[in-house]
């Protein structure tokens, strides 16, 4: 992984993200004939003029790149569903509504490769810049919860650029709750001139969002 | 965890420990500025590196350890008062990794919670500037974390800054330096004029 400089902390760059969400599929209606291309991830095609057919992002980008096709704007995507959703968003404190798991890298590719396929560009990107800033305000609020050993953090929805960013920080800060937390360091003071008391090794589970 | 290569590991336990010496050590008056022959004498309270406090305790409890500076009643009040505005660095820039190795040591029973207190209060700090700061800018309160906060906040930095690199998109492959420079070719000089 690029950028490794801690070998005890694995840390993917943006790029590589990006790369894993490029698997996502997608629907295009090609502009020519062509016959099914049969790859190890599975068959696409046989493409025929504008009949409407899924591939990886990948190979949609690929053919958009060359002209043979165009990509069809995901449901999510729209400005009336992006704006019922980052109206959710900013109603709900804790909770993350449903988005794709790569939202943000499969935005920027079609922003990218196929923004004439975009119908309202501008206010689509906008809004799904809206959503991603009101997203990580809320992990953060989350995070300002933890103040003592946590073994879990549990974030429903959360998507994988949205992890990438924010795991360093978590990852270390989790390590260093677990040490200043741990039994040893906190059991002599407890139990000063008392019995000693058995103490679990886990941990209370913590949820950044309401069940 | 440190292992034994880990040079913050190595580093850490150069800090300085105040020790009394349980019993008379001879041929080591090195070792206290005060001696008078080359012995430390039973009683006397000299200023050793942890890795060696630690060895010798653990040798026939040899020394007592004291609570080090960083530790006490002063800098409590201070974490209490306002932790983020405490220098730890100043004080002991592996704050955290010596009270973790200085607890079983002390009679000391409230230095593990105290070091829990700090890091809860002073992560709050941490994380409301880690992700949003740049790398141009640096936050007034940096120059006060200790290494293990440094590293906690240089992390979520570098991952916020990265993100946004590729926000901004640009080319995804770079062009080699070397392939931009333009090559001097010098001619051989003919024979000289006779």
């Amino acid at each position: 992984m690029a950028g490794q400089s801690d070998p005890h902390l694995s840390i993917f760059s943006p790029s590589e993200v990006e790369f894993v969400a490029e698997d996502e599929i997608v629907e295009i209606v090609p502009n020519i004939r062509m016959e099914a291309l049969n790859m190890i991830c599975g068959d696409f095609g046989p493409f025929f003029p504008q009949i409407a057919s899924k591939v990886p992002l990948w190979l949609a980008v690929a053919l958009k790149k060359r002209g043979k096709c165009t990509i069809r704007t995901p449901d999510w995507m729209t400005v009336d569903r992006l704006t019922q959703v980052l109206d959710a968003e900013r109603e709900s404190p804790k909770e993350f509504q449903p988005l794709p798991f790569h939202y943000i890298e499969i935005s920027k590719l079609l922003f990218d490769h196929a923004r004439d396929d975009i119908s309202d560009a501008y206010l689509v990107r906008s809004l799904i810049e809206d959503i991603r800033d009101v997203r990580f305000h809320k992990v953060e609020t989350g995070l300002e919860t933890i103040s003592g050993r946590t073994h879990a953090v549990k974030l429903k929805n959360l998507s994988a650029m949205e992890v990438n960013i924010v795991r360093p920080f978590m990852v270390r800060t989790l390590q260093a709750f677990y040490k200043h937390d741990s039994p040893q360091m906190i059991q002599q003071a407890d139990n000063t001139g008392s019995r000693p008391t058995p103490v679990t090794d886990r941990g209370p589970r913590r949820d950044l969002r309401r069940r | 965890m440190p292992g034994y290569y880990d040079i913050d590991d190595i580093l850490m336990e150069e800090e300085p420990i105040s020790v009394v010496f349980q019993v008379s050590a001879n041929g080591v008056g090195l070792l206290d500025p005060g001696a008078e022959r080359n012995s430390v004498e039973k009683g006397a309270k000299v200023d050793l590196p942890f890795w060696l406090a630690h060895g010798l305790l653990s040798l026939e409890q040899a020394v007592s350890i004291n609570v080090p500076p960083c530790f006490t009643q002063k800098t409590r009040k201070e974490i209490q008062a306002d932790a983020a505005c405490v220098d730890l660095r100043i004080r002991c820039p592996y704050f955290y990794e010596l009270g973790c190795k200085i607890v079983p040591l002390v009679n000391d029973r409230s230095i593990g919670l105290f070091l829990r207190y700090a890091f809860t209060s002073r992560y709050k700090e941490i994380l409301s500037k880690s992700h949003s700061s740049s790398m141009m800018t640096v936050p007034k309160f940096v120059p006060r974390l200790t290494k293990e906060e440094a590293q906690v906040f240089e992390s979520a930095r570098d991952s916020m800054t990265a993100f946004k690199k590729w926000r901004a998109g640009g080319v995804r492959l770079q062009k080699a330096s070397i392939l931009g420079r333009k090559r001097k070719t010098k001619l051989p000089d003919g024979p000289s004029a006779p």
